[in-house]
């Protein structure tokens, strides 16, 4: 479903992601995790072409980024790191915007709207200006946003900040519920935080980023039987190869 | 190009909720008014004169076209200088601001149709203001006989010289992240291309353009001589080709700019 080989970006002299290879396959929720800085929104802005590799290829879907764009990009549901909304329209409106831009065929776009709210529990507020929201619905519609259309991969940014405990709950239980199979398809599901617990909760399988490098690529059972994620994720961000060495041995 | 549509009908419904939409159409609706009445009175207080002075010759030669309508297009079309550039300003910046180019770029719509969308907006924005316009010579035909063909096209004249200046709006908007610096952007780009033919002028008086290839390149770069024949009543493919080269090649511009943010 997501097939990253060798991906790399550089800015002037600093390098944001070094050889970056992963796939995932259907049904698969992985968690992206990583420090502050380590390359997770750099990767995810070059999975879903918004830029350019400065090396590697990718592709989403059976669809090569560089080759295939559009149908791509047509299979992917994005939720970038800050919701991309437009602080003038209704919930509803975006909604309905955003379907046209996903081509989501007319006739089901009322539907796909009236789904996508439901799901991110924005029926209240599904006439209110996006602008006038608190930052906790504001970013449910940049959840609603990536799944309007239903996509088979979903490339999630850091998706329960700002959420209130109750919220994080069902937006959790959302994205379980997003990668189960319907109508004989699996979705994919990759999704970035700083919340450990929450990996805990929901992925299967966990991806650590360190100084822009791979640093980690396990199931998360196989991590369990060596100590806890937090342990795991400090002993693999470790400043020094040497602390890392000495984790390992 | 399915998405043309849909981004062209975003973009005038957030224009049309900001304040920039109503200020520009007010102040243009002002300005017109204001220009227009002056018109008229200079015309009336001109015919007196000149039958005080039983100047008949003269008096056959006056006519609501030349006297009234074409210096009204003119200071029209000097006004639209700083109004587009408020209208276009936002463009693309407001989408960098909101964060929303991350959703237009991973979308699967193509670059052209988002510079094209964005620009029908405010070419349809234009449009209004023209038709705006048009009220004001329409009142003359209560009054006079002003000829219809070459009112039409100077209002036509108007339009193109709008839309040109849309094009290179939207392309300020591009290759920057502020509304202001866009704003200063078109409007000196607007200038420079208005005042291109005095420049070829003064340029060719003073000997600087000594080429003269260059000083006809410059005349037919700037929007007055076009516009000009427009507002006399001829309507040249020439011109019309000139408006639609200036349009397109801002649009092109507009493209690679919004393009090469992917390539930083
Ligand atoms: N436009 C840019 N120009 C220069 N450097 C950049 C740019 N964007 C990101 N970087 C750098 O790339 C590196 C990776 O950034 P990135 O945003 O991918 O980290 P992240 O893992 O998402 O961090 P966080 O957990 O804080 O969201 C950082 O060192 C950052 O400073
Ligand atoms: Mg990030």
């Amino acid at each position: 479903m997501i097939e990253a080989r060798g991906l790399s970006k550089r800015y002037g002299d600093l390098v944001a992601v070094e050889d970056v290879t992963f796939s995932v396959q259907p049904g698969e929720i992985v968690g992206f995790l990583g420090p502050n800085g380590a390359g997770k929104t750099t990767t995810m802005r070059m999975l879903t072409g918004f830029l350019p590799p400065t090396d590697g290829a990718a592709s989403i879907d059976g669809h090569d980024i560089f080759s295939d764009p559009l149908a791509a990009r047509r299979a992917i549901g994005y939720l970038p790191e800050s919701p991309p909304v437009y602080p003038e329209m209704s919930v509803e409106d975006y909604l309905a915007y955003v379907s046209k831009l996903k081509d989501v065929p007319r006739r089901s776009r009322r539907e796909a709207v009236d789904r996508a709210l439901e799901r991110c529990g924005l029926a209240d507020v599904r006439r209110r200006v996006i602008g006038a929201l608190s930052k906790g619905y504001r970013q449910r519609v940049g959840l609603a946003q990536a799944i309007v259309h239903d996509p088979p991969v979903m490339i999630l940014d850091e998706p329960t900040v700002g959420l209130d405990p109750i919220q994080i709950r069902e937006i959790r239980t959302l994205i379980g519920d997003l990668a189960s199979v319907r109508d004989g398809k699996a979705r994919t599901v990759i999704l970035s935080t700083h919340i450990l617990p929450e990996v805990e909760a929901i992925c299967r399988r966990v991806i650590i980023m360190s100084r822009g490098r791979k640093a980690l690529d396990a199931p998360l059972e196989e991590l369990r039987k060596t100590g806890s994620l937090e342990e795991v994720f400090a002993r693999t961000t470790a400043r020094e190869p040497a602390a890392l060495e000495e984790a390992q041995a | 190009m399915r998405h043309v549509g849909a981004i062209a009908g975003r973009e005038l419904r957030s224009l049309f909720v900001s304040p920039v939409a109503y200020a520009v159409l007010t102040l243009f609706a002002v300005l017109a008014g204001f220009f227009f009445l002056s018109g008229i009175l200079q015309f009336q207080e001109y015919v007196l004169r000149l039958q005080a002075f039983q100047a008949m010759e003269q008096l056959q030669e006056l006519n609501l076209n030349d006297h009234v309508v074409a210096p009204f297009l003119h200071v029209m079309s000097v006004v639209l200088l700083f109004l587009i550039p408020g209208i276009t300003m936002g463009l693309f910046t407001a989408e960098k601001a909101n964060g929303t180019q991350e959703l237009l770029l991973t979308s699967p719509i193509t670059i052209w149709e988002l510079v094209l969308g964005k620009f029908l907006a405010a070419a349809a924005f234009v449009a209004i203001l023209v038709v705006l316009l048009a009220v004001f010579p329409a009142i003359l035909f209560l009054y006079g006989d002003p000829e219809i063909g070459k009112t039409a096209a100077g209002l036509l004249g108007l339009l193109l010289v709008g839309l040109v200046y849309a094009a290179i709006g939207s392309f300020a908007s591009s290759v920057t992240q502020s509304q202001l610096v866009a704003f200063f952007l078109a409007f000196v780009l607007l200038l420079v291309l208005w005042m291109l033919g005095f420049l070829a002028d003064l340029g060719a008086a003073g000997g600087a353009v000594s080429n003269d290839m260059v000083g006809d390149l410059l005349r037919w770069l700037s929007t007055a001589a076009h516009f000009e024949s427009m507002v006399m009543g001829l309507v040249d493919t020439k011109d019309l080709a000139y408006f639609v080269v200036m349009a397109a090649g801002f649009l092109v511009l507009t493209k690679a700019a919004v393009e090469s943010v992917r390539w930083r």
